[in-house]
């Protein structure tokens, strides 16, 4: 899966779980999640779940704090960071 | 209107000043020569009923002179006038009458007639329900019902004759005088708006409850009649404003029944060149309690200000303990023209209270006190929500909400959450044209708010938010909707 598989993925399951019924074209990658109450402490934990299980993440190794899901961006290059080299 | 004083009163002006217009009603101009005229011919349908002494009859509200006759010759026969909403359902309406004991159902006919339906109610309606006492209220209001039936509540006679009094001194009214009347008549602003100012023997532009919404036709009324005191909601104001006019006839203007949108506070100064600002709080229980002198420049939010001539004001702490000086906490207000009481007894122990000599009513609102001894209206009591265990003021929300310039108004409610608890929905609407989504306004939401008072959902639309009758949004249909959808 490349890089920009990834970030349509996530950014159509943030838009999906969090954000549904509200228009979300301009969800790019930069916006701040966090910040704008988007994913708040319990969505943290559903998103956490959600990457480890789809991308296969080494969970113990994920630093679980706001910054790294901050926006999709951020998300992505977690992803990224920590992908089994096989997949 | 609560007395046959008052009706006694409209009378002497009929026989001293015929041709003096007292109500402008869309195209038609009422005299009081003529409202007396139809107030004496519908007295005599009335005694056609044969009613007892001090009977209570319903007279439901409706905005038209007619009715304003009706219950002028109800009050001048020394009978009770219970006057709710009109657009109250038969149900509704039926059960209120029983618990008033009414007789009849009356209205005012086009031809300056009565129809009579007598009422039977079903036995034990009015188990538990005080017997209006005609000797010391001829007016029966209605509390606005948004939860289960209307409460009735009986305004005072002697109530109604002091409020009259210091509203005609603090606004300096005279039989020159024209108000636009905008509430409907079953509300409590039109005991100011309407029969304060046929006390007085001035004019009153009733608008019509049909054309209320129509920016036009509402700026024109005030423009035609020239138009000197203005009271009502934001949303009269905004309807006002709506195509730019300016109105410098009008010396007072009065802001009440909710928080005053500091963006439109902006906009209202300068259409009302000539006028004094006021924020007045008050509700069906006590009438006005509190006023403040506005300056538009100084922006929102409006504090609601100090307790008006007469009227003690109280600012309970957690422990239910009157602060004695600065702090915030619910308000109780005793004023001179304060109900004894909703019909139904059991309603009363809950929030009507004696302190020392006099009787407080708990108005529910939570009231910050400054050190100045300036009053702030925080919101409803039960509008404090526990989001993830931190107590949130959904009002305070929807301030900051409406605060962004793209905004023209907001409503916050709370949902039942299976996760949270409790979650915030925010429905919005946007400034036409402005291109504003919600991930736009949640940026703006992040940089004003705690992180738990962002509202979980944020809609966008570009109509208008449902209304109740008294012109509010409607939290309670828009809160229904939500769960609807929930549940679909």
């Amino acid at each position: 899966m490349s890089s920009t598989d990834i970030a349509g993925e996530i950014r159509a399951y943030v838009a999906a779980e969090f954000l549904a019924g509200e228009d979300t074209a301009d969800l790019t990658g930069d916006y701040d999640l966090i910040d704008s109450g988007v994913i708040d402490s319990l969505g943290l934990v559903r998103l956490l779940s959600h990457v480890t299980h789809v991308y296969q993440l080494p969970v113990d190794e994920i630093e679980f704090g706001p910054d790294n899901f901050r926006t999709v961006d951020a998300i992505v290059a977690l992803v990224e960071d920590h992908r089994p080299a096989a997949v | 209107m609560p007395s046959s004083r008052l009706a006694e009163t409209v009378a002497a002006h009929g026989d001293s000043h015929p041709h003096r217009i007292a109500l402008h009603y869309n195209d038609e101009a009422v005299s009081y020569g003529r409202l007396c005229d139809l107030t004496r011919r519908l007295r005599t349908g009335l005694t056609r009923l044969d009613l007892p002494a001090g009977s209570t009859v319903c007279v439901p509200a409706h905005k038209t002179p007619g009715t304003v006759a009706l219950l002028l010759a109800v009050l001048q026969e020394g009978h009770t006038a219970l006057a709710p909403s009109p657009d109250l359902g038969s149900a509704a309406l039926d059960r209120l009458a029983g618990q008033a004991r009414v007789s009849h159902l009356l209205t005012a006919t086009e031809d300056g007639g009565i129809t009579a339906v007598p009422v039977r109610p079903e036995d034990g309606a009015a188990d538990g329900f005080t017997t209006p006492d005609p000797g010391r209220t001829g007016l029966l209001l209605t509390t606005s019902g948004s939860t289960g039936t209307p409460k009735i509540v009986p305004i005072e006679a002697a109530g109604f004759d002091a409020f009259a009094d210091w509203a005609t001194e603090e606004f300096g009214l005279s039989d020159r005088d024209t108000a636009l009347s905008y509430a409907p008549l079953n509300f409590d602003l039109a005991l100011l708006d309407v029969w304060t100012f046929l006390r007085l023997g001035a004019a009153v532009v009733l608008v019509d409850r049909q054309r209320a919404t129509d920016a036009a036709h509402l700026a024109g009324l005030a423009a035609r009649h020239r138009v000197t005191f203005v009271q009502g909601v934001p949303m009269m104001y905004r309807l006002l404003l709506e195509h730019g006019d300016s109105f410098g006839t009008v010396r007072h203007v009065v802001f009440t029944g909710e928080q005053m949108p500091g963006e439109l506070l902006g906009r209202v100064a300068p259409a009302f060149p000539r006028a004094a600002f006021h924020n007045v709080f008050g509700c069906t229980e006590t009438n006005d309690s509190f006023i403040h002198r506005v300056d538009p420049d100084l922006g929102g939010p409006l504090p609601i200000g100090r307790p008006i001539r007469g009227t003690e004001a109280l600012v309970l702490d957690a422990d239910g303990v009157p602060l004695a000086s600065a702090g915030t906490g619910e308000l109780l207000v005793s004023t001179p023209f304060q109900t004894t009481g909703y019909l139904r007894r059991d309603l009363n122990d809950a929030v009507f209270t004696q302190v020392g000599d006099r009787i407080f009513y708990r108005t529910g609102d939570i009231v910050t006190r400054t050190a100045e001894g300036l009053h702030h209206l925080e919101g409803r009591a039960d509008w404090h929500v526990k989001v993830r265990g931190v107590r949130t003021n959904l009002q305070e929300v929807e301030n900051v909400i409406a605060a962004h310039p793209d905004v023209t108004e907001a409503v916050v409610v709370s949902l039942p959450d299976p996760q949270a608890g409790v979650r915030l929905h925010a429905q919005v609407t946007s400034r036409p044209g402005s291109g504003l989504t919600s991930l736009r306004l949640r940026t703006h939401l992040g940089r004003h708010l705690p992180r738990h008072a962002i509202p979980g959902s944020v809609h966008l639309t570009a109509v208008s938010l449902p209304r109740t009758s008294t012109g509010k949004p409607d939290r309670n249909l828009i809160k229904q909707n939500c769960l609807k959808e929930s549940d679909a």
